[in-house]
């Protein structure tokens, strides 16, 4: 039985007050952030390298604590979050990287499974729910052959794959096309959004200024660390609107 | 109960994935538990068998209170009960006049020279075997003053020197040990501790990804204290066996030395308890040296 902080319907799965993070005295990569992101919310992440995109992502999924100010993900204070609770709150937050994190010496559906591993997910159905990812991302053929074998947009769609296993209901991805070429790009941000119209809070750190147009979501433009800029979806997400 | 039973299901998988994954530094690991418990199993094996062999010259141990000519045989009897209730006291023997004469003829290799006198000059005595925490100077000073001035004894016969040698031979062989133990115990904790720290750093990819996921600190760690204890385990019994091997091979010449010096040579191999000691020892050791590898890693 899984055990999870209930967060009421419509509260915001992330909201954010006045966070700064500040690794060196003076100098903030994240300065004086307000945010709050609504359920089943899309919402782009963009600024120049040193912005803050890569910090922001990483105090959601509690890689982090911030320096100054209150952060609410999926309920649960992040200051305050003691070492043993930050798993738990990952298992409900899928993290994508651009270097794809994943095992090398590890099949596909091992790979995959990891997430459902740490819950102690009893193997057959492990194995039915690894199958069925692999079948969204359209490698359920490949699920036993190992990462390196793979092409770069396959080994995204893995761990793609990984972090959506255990349907989470936020999913972050840091630059998770910034390897891949334009169009492998559009495959995995197809799928990205293919997750956030189940219901799934989707924030994508991007520099590519073709997908922000092209998918039309919220935008959040980081500059030295502040928001400067929220440009609201051009259509708002099915999620967003309940 | 299912969720806990598939935990360990993954945990012990993780861990034969680990050793499988890193055979080398689990050989190492399981070679270096060996050579320790080799050297702190061969010690306490010595330590063990020179125990023995002292405790069996211990036993021998005795004084010997030479009676008066004159005494009664109620006065005698009376001794004995008197000289028994003594502290320290294991049994008392009384060695009549007669068979003093008879011990002495056997050790002379006969009458002759006693042949000349009209009577027999040997005193009749009671031989005082002590018990073993009474083997020491300490104690005999306490019953020779128990026993000093008691009617019918005339003279208290005691090797003090060979009490004391004896004692401080058992003190020091036993402190040598324990020193030694505690050392090489010592060292192979942190030889341990750095072989599984070389692993934790080797599979630091995996550690990330899996914190990625959401693993709670006891599912990485377990398969790692796993790992631990398999190698400990192996470790042990390696030992276990290589000592065994060089007892048997030793054991002849060490026999006939022994033998040559000492007349005795009671030698013993470890029993099954602490044959089973030594493996458990180095499973304990291969655990403790995880844990100190993970704690010291913050994992």
């Amino acid at each position: 039985m899984r055990r999870r902080t209930l967060t009421a319907a419509g509260e915001p799965p992330v909201r954010m007050y006045h966070v700064s993070k500040s690794y060196m005295a003076g100098q903030y990569a994240l300065h004086d952030v307000s945010l709050e992101v609504r359920r089943g919310e899309f919402i782009f992440l963009t600024g120049a390298s040193g912005a803050g995109k890569t910090t922001l992502l990483e105090l959601i999924f509690a890689e982090e604590t911030p320096s100054e100010g209150q952060i609410l993900v999926l309920g649960r204070n992040v200051a305050r979050l003691g070492a043993g609770a930050i798993p738990a709150l990952r298992r409900r937050v899928g993290v994508v990287f651009q270097d794809f994190k994943l095992l090398a010496e590890r099949t596909i559906e091992e790979n995959v499974r990891l997430a459902l591993d740490v819950v102690g997910t009893p193997r057959r159905d492990a194995r039915s729910r690894v199958f069925a990812m692999l079948k969204s991302v359209g490698l359920q053929h490949r699920r036993f052959h190992h990462p390196l074998s793979l092409s770069g947009g396959e080994q995204q769609r893995v761990a793609l794959a990984r972090a959506l296993v255990n349907e989470p209901e936020i999913l972050l991805a840091d630059e998770p096309t910034g390897n891949l070429d334009p169009e492998l790009t559009i495959e995995i941000m197809d799928l990205i959004v293919k997750a956030s119209t189940r219901g799934t809070t989707v924030i994508v750190a991007t520099h590519d200024h073709s997908l922000i147009e092209r998918y039309g979501k919220r935008v959040l433009r980081l500059e030295g660390g502040r928001i400067a800029e929220d440009i609201p979806a051009a259509t708002p997400t099915a999620g967003a609107m309940a | 109960m299912s969720r806990v039973l598939n935990l360990i299901a993954i945990a012990i998988a993780n861990s034969v994935r680990g050793i499988r994954g890193a055979t080398t530094t689990s050989l190492m690991a399981v070679l270096t538990i060996s050579i320790v418990l080799v050297l702190v199993g061969s010690a306490s094996l010595l330590v063990d068998n020179m125990t023995g062999i002292l405790d069996e010259f211990g036993a021998e141990l005795q004084l010997v209170a030479y009676l008066e000519n004159d005494v009664s045989k109620q006065a005698q009897r009376e001794l004995v009960e008197h000289v028994s209730a003594a502290p320290g006291v294991d049994r008392v023997e009384f060695v009549s006049k007669d068979e003093a004469l008879v011990r002495f003829e056997e050790l002379a290799g006969g009458a002759e020279l006693l042949a000349g006198l009209d009577e027999n000059p040997l005193p009749a005595s009671l031989e005082i075997h002590l018990r073993p925490e009474a083997r020491n100077a300490d104690a005999i000073a306490i019953l020779d003053a128990a026993l000093d001035g008691l009617p019918g004894i005339d003279e208290l016969a005691h090797g003090q020197e060979w009490i004391e040698g004896y004692g401080q031979a058992v003190s020091m062989v036993r402190a040598g040990a324990l020193v030694l133990s505690m050392v090489l115990g010592l060292a192979a904790l942190l030889i341990v501790a750095n072989t599984i720290r070389l692993a934790l750093y080797a599979r630091r990819d995996e550690l990330e990804i899996l914190a990625l996921v959401g693993a709670s600190r006891t599912f990485v760690r377990v398969p790692f204290m796993m790992e631990g204890i398999f190698q400990g385990l192996l470790g042990g019994l390696f030992a276990l066996l290589l000592i065994y091997g060089a007892f048997e091979l030793a054991l002849p010449q060490v026999r006939i030395g022994l033998e040559l010096v000492l007349g005795r040579a009671d030698l013993h191999f470890f029993s099954t308890a602490e044959s089973i000691s030594l493996v458990v020892l180095g499973a304990g050791l291969g655990l403790l040296g995880a844990i100190t590898a993970l704690v010291g890693g913050r994992t």
